[in-house]
């Protein structure tokens, strides 16, 4: 192999693992890192082997750049998906991380299924709802076979409206708590 | 066999702790670096292994500056070099110079505290032979 078709596979390395970025931080970073290889070789005359070594294994350099874009990326993103993946990475972390996780889940687990319910009534009134027994709630959400003949459902239609409320506040929350613990984790880790 | 290699495995540890303590404090050292004057990657580098025993593997620096210009302690800007190709320098803005001054004085008195509490266990080398 030519320095030159050294050179070349490892920025293609490179660029293959900085997938995640945008196009342009990928190319920035490209560019940047063979102008340090090219420098390295004017300047103290090593070998590209040697300076290709020095720099790591092109899949460790892209690892180090992607850790902290996912979690500074994630915490102005709105997609549950971005979130829970990047307190995914968080919670590998720390045990703060751990928590977070916990919550988020905990916290779209129960958004969703608010507004399911809330759905639910407006396709299958009967098996949707919130029953009481006793005056204490003894169930709440869509079933398949029904409730217990002797609790007698409350709220009525009113779940829908409800669920939807309870369920859009529910999620609007989480979204926020993991923002800020992103942000806050963000802010610690700069700071040490 | 066996007693030869349980040194090594000491020294590895030893030698984690010691690159993780460099690691962290990278940060505040490419920003110190940056205290004259816009400089390269590679003028960063060069710049820590002569003026602190900072020896790091290159790689790591290009994603720490990355991640100060994306704080807004940093910003870059790419200048064509006389012979040849264009450098990314990177250059201090008000809230780094401040970051850093923070991190300086933070650092300062930690190291000192450090250094009064590690005094007797430096004083008394003897103990390990």
């Amino acid at each position: 192999m030519t320095p030159e078709m050294q050179i070349d596979s490892y920025l293609t390395a490179l660029r293959l693992h900085l997938g995640p970025l945008t196009i342009a931080e990928r190319e920035e970073i490209v560019r940047e890192i063979a102008a340090h290889v090219r420098d390295s070789a004017e300047e103290s005359g090593a070998s590209v082997e040697t300076i290709l070594a020095r720099l790591g294994p092109a899949k460790e350099l892209a690892a180090q750049y992607r850790d902290g874009l996912l979690i500074r990326k994630a915490s102005r993103s709105h997609s549950p998906l971005v979130l829970l993946r990047a307190t995914l990475r968080l919670a590998t972390k720390s045990v703060f991380g751990i928590f977070v996780l916990f919550c988020g889940i905990f916290g779209y687990s129960f958004g969703a299924g608010f507004v399911v319910i809330a759905l639910a009534k407006t396709i299958v009134p009967a098996h949707a709802g919130a029953w009481v027994q006793d005056g204490r709630l003894v169930s709440m959400g869509a079933f398949i076979y029904g409730v217990s003949p002797q609790a007698h459902e409350v709220l009525g239609m009113w779940i829908i409206p409800l669920g939807l409320i309870a369920g859009s506040l529910t999620l609007l929350l989480t979204t926020f708590l993991i923002r800020t613990s992103l942000r806050v984790s963000q802010r610690l880790q700069s700071k040490l | 066999m066996a007693k030869p290699r349980a040194m090594p495995v000491e020294d590895d540890q030893s030698d984690r702790w010691e690159a993780q303590l460099r690691k962290g404090a990278l940060e505040m050292a490419a920003l110190a670096s940056l205290y004259q004057g816009r400089l390269y990657g590679l003028e960063i580098i060069r710049f820590l292994e002569n003026q602190s025993r900072l020896v790091l593997a290159e790689g790591t620096i290009y994603p720490i500056l990355n991640r100060l210009k994306t704080e807004g302690l940093l910003t870059s800007e790419w200048v064509e070099a006389e012979a040849g190709h264009p450098r990314k320098y990177y250059s201090l803005t008000a809230a780094g110079r401040q970051r850093l001054r923070q991190m300086a004085e933070a650092w300062t008195s930690f190291s000192n505290g450090l250094s009064r509490l590690l005094e007797p266990v430096l004083e008394r080398q003897e103990d390990l032979q």
